[in-house]
């Protein structure tokens, strides 16, 4: 019942968004409907997690804890990024940067982006997942090219055209599954939940040429390297609140879809085929971002790789498998998501104040801004994985999962990088919030409703990671749970 | 009958790889989904399947009449140089097209498994049409030409999966029609951006975000 809730109130907001004409009220609007997606979300996992099946309607709405999990962090983010809209927009209007129609086309887009994304967990049937993870390519695209300026025009067109071409190889994988199936003398269904019940007499060697499509197709979308190309891009050009919104969960609902294909995998292949390629994947993934981490000198573009890197460490976490390294790689979706959205968010005020992406020009965020360059020196350490932050919770249960499987030579390459990147984003921020602030500019007073997305996060980042080490067997008990799902 | 066919829909997939004009590339197009409609219609003839008369019907208005016709405006409305931007010239792109077809040859009857003669040159032609829109996507430098590249990787899906698995549930084949006729939308509505703020569509021109 929760999920009409859930996907209904963005669709309703979206042509309220058309009537109503003052932005402030209509972001304050906005801000209360999702806080309605929040609640519903988290009883959707309440109810989920107690109950013994999982939920059928129609035939393509299917839930069990993972979509539920999965819409849970979606609306968490969107929440935060509604709230931090209603500043960032208004302020975006008084400054002439963009006119109240436009702000209006924001929030319309930013509505159906939120639906398209809540959509994709909801799917049973593959073919609609796939449809659902295209709308968001094509919705966001707007958003991505928003200022439309040359810079952001070009990162709109390479997103757009790189995530078409990555997303018509995951329908080749998609209909590759579905021609396994159906020779294996099922019914003639994409629906993930009768694939699942037969994919023990599928035929092997096709799932691992279509899990292959899969993974290229939908990695894509998740930003794995070597296909990460559009994602600096996007991520930099977009409007912050987007930007948060694409690194946060937009990639998550990639790693989405990947897991469903590999739950089918696993059981007709075998556990190692899936987990060798997710660990190739995302060691090449650290490698890639560790390299431009260090040489960067854009804000936003640095956020951005960092959200290869997460991605990176995500994919090896699955790779490892197990009830820690799957614990810990869907732990560290939450946590990478909205860690990354108060940094996005962060990010925005600044190049909102300083005019600039270029951090060798910034300096001096905690003395013009005291409240957002605080957030961003807490953010950076969370982001890097230092305790008692939720991140360092989540990468060391990867590394334990790893070391105890014997992987020791991923061990070594995850912790050696994270040391790298560890090194380079604390450089690279204690740059730009510590320093003198440049002449001339004054003492800034931040809205209320962006300080509220940022306590928002920021609770959560320190209340997973502090409260987390207590509840190990609950944690253990719900990650079992998603086992049988 | 349905040979004829086939062999025209690869003989108009090598004329798009040797095109070399925009207008050239839109009409080859244009052939390839009008064959792939007539495969459809027999099919549903042969079947008796309301269903796939709709989608049959859909294909015809979308892929034959609608997008040839936006493309075609486009070309017209920002009076984009007709030239296509090569990276390898026709010759050495036919090469590269005869390759594709042998490697998806290959790939079909060793990986695939297909179960008779004329299933396994259907699927082959699939993955050879996929090959050869990813080609022109890459090796093209207009953004319109690679629209154009993806419209055909995604004629090529249609037939692997109209064959394979006797194509898609309805509803998903309706979704996915909706989904490419919103994205050449867009994409059409992104080429006017980049023409009106760049003066030109070449992509290869694009390259002020780096690092």
């Amino acid at each position: 019942m929760q999920i009409f809730i859930i996907l209904g109130i963005p669709l309703f907001l979206s042509a309220a968004a058309l009537l109503i004409k003052n932005q402030k009220v209509f972001g304050i609007i906005n801000s209360i409907g999702y806080l309605g997606v929040l609640l519903a979300s988290i009883l959707l996992l309440r109810e989920t997690a107690l109950s013994q099946s999982a939920f059928f309607y129609f035939g393509f709405i299917y839930l069990d804890l993972l979509s539920a999990f999965f819409i849970f962090v979606i609306s968490t983010v969107a929440f935060a990024a509604a709230l931090y809209s209603i500043g960032y927009i208004r302020k975006d209007i008084e400054g002439g940067v963009i006119s109240e129609k436009k702000a209006k086309i924001y929030y319309i887009l930013f509505n159906l982006f939120c639906f398209s994304m809540l959509f994709v967990p909801a799917m049973n049937n593959l073919g609609m997942l796939w449809v659902a993870i295209e709308m968001t390519t094509l919705i966001s695209a707007f958003l991505v090219g928003f200022y439309n300026n040359k810079e952001s025009v070009e990162a709109a067109w390479k997103y757009i055209i790189i995530c078409s071409v990555g997303i018509i190889f995951a329908l080749l994988g998609t209909v590759l599954f579905s021609y396994a199936f159906s020779i294996s003398g099922g019914i003639k269904s994409l629906n993930w939940s009768d694939m699942m019940a037969s994919a023990g007499t599928m035929d092997k060697n096709i799932l691992k040429i279509a899990f292959i499509f899969i993974l290229v197709g939908y990695g894509t979308k998740a930003g794995l390297a070597p296909m990460h190309t559009w994602l600096p891009d996007a991520h930099s050009q977009a409007v912050a609140p987007v930007s948060a919104l694409l690194s946060g969960v937009l990639l998550k609902t990639a790693i989405y879809a990947i897991l469903r294909f590999g739950i089918i995998t696993i059981k007709a292949v075998g556990f190692a085929y899936f987990s060798n390629l997710m660990i190739l994947l995302g060691v090449i993934s650290l490698a890639i971002s560790c390299g431009f981490i260090l040489i960067q000198k854009d804000l936003k573009r640095l956020l951005a790789y960092h959200s290869v890197e997460h991605v990176g460490i995500i994919a090896i976490g699955l790779g490892i498998g197990g009830t820690l390294g799957v614990g810990g790689a869907l732990l560290h979706v939450f946590n990478h998501g909205v860690t990354k959205a108060l940094m996005f968010f962060g990010a925005g005020n600044v190049v909102n104040k300083y005019r600039t992406h270029n951090m060798h020009v910034i300096r001096g965020v905690i003395s013009a801004m005291p409240f957002t360059g605080f957030m961003l020196l807490m953010g950076a350490f969370a982001l890097a994985g230092m305790p008692p932050f939720s991140i360092f919770i989540s990468e060391i249960l990867i590394i334990f999962a790893a070391f105890l499987k014997g992987y020791y030579l991923v061990t070594f390459l995850l912790l050696g990088f994270i040391a790298i990147i560890f090194g380079a984003v604390v450089h690279h921020f204690s740059q730009i919030i510590f320093g003198s602030i440049p002449k001339g500019m004054p003492v800034e007073k931040e809205p209320l409703s962006g300080k509220l997305a940022f306590l928002f996060l920021f609770i959560q980042i320190c209340a997973v990671g502090i409260v987390l080490p207590f509840i190990q067997k609950d944690l253990a008990w719900i990650v079992q749970k998603l086992f049988q799902g | 009958m349905q040979g004829i066919i086939l062999f025209t829909v690869l003989s108009s997939t090598y004329l798009m790889v040797i095109a070399k004009r925009m207008s050239a590339l839109v009409r080859g197009f244009r052939y390839q989904s009008f064959c792939l409609f007539a495969l459809t219609f027999m099919m549903a003839q042969e079947e008796h399947r309301p269903d796939l008369y709709i989608i049959a019907g859909l294909l015809f208005v979308l892929k034959v009449s609608f997008i040839p016709h936006l493309l075609y405006r486009v070309i017209r409305k920002i009076k984009a140089n007709e030239d296509l931007g090569l990276f390898i010239n026709p010759q050495l792109s036919l090469v590269w097209a005869l390759a594709f077809t042998c490697l998806s040859w290959i790939f079909t009857v060793n990986f695939i498994a297909p179960s008779n003669e004329i299933q396994a040159g259907i699927l082959a032609i699939a993955f050879f049409i996929v090959l050869t829109g990813l080609f022109l996507m890459i090796f093209r430098m207009t953004a319109l030409a690679q629209i154009i590249g993806l419209l055909v990787m995604e004629n090529g899906l249609f037939l692997l999966a109209s064959t394979v698995s006797g194509g898609m549930p309805f509803f998903v084949e309706i979704a996915i029609f909706f989904d490419v006729f919103v994205s050449v939308l867009i994409m059409g509505f992104f080429v006017y951006r980049i023409n009106k703020l760049f003066t030109h569509i070449d992509v290869n021109k694009l390259s002020r975000l780096k690092g």
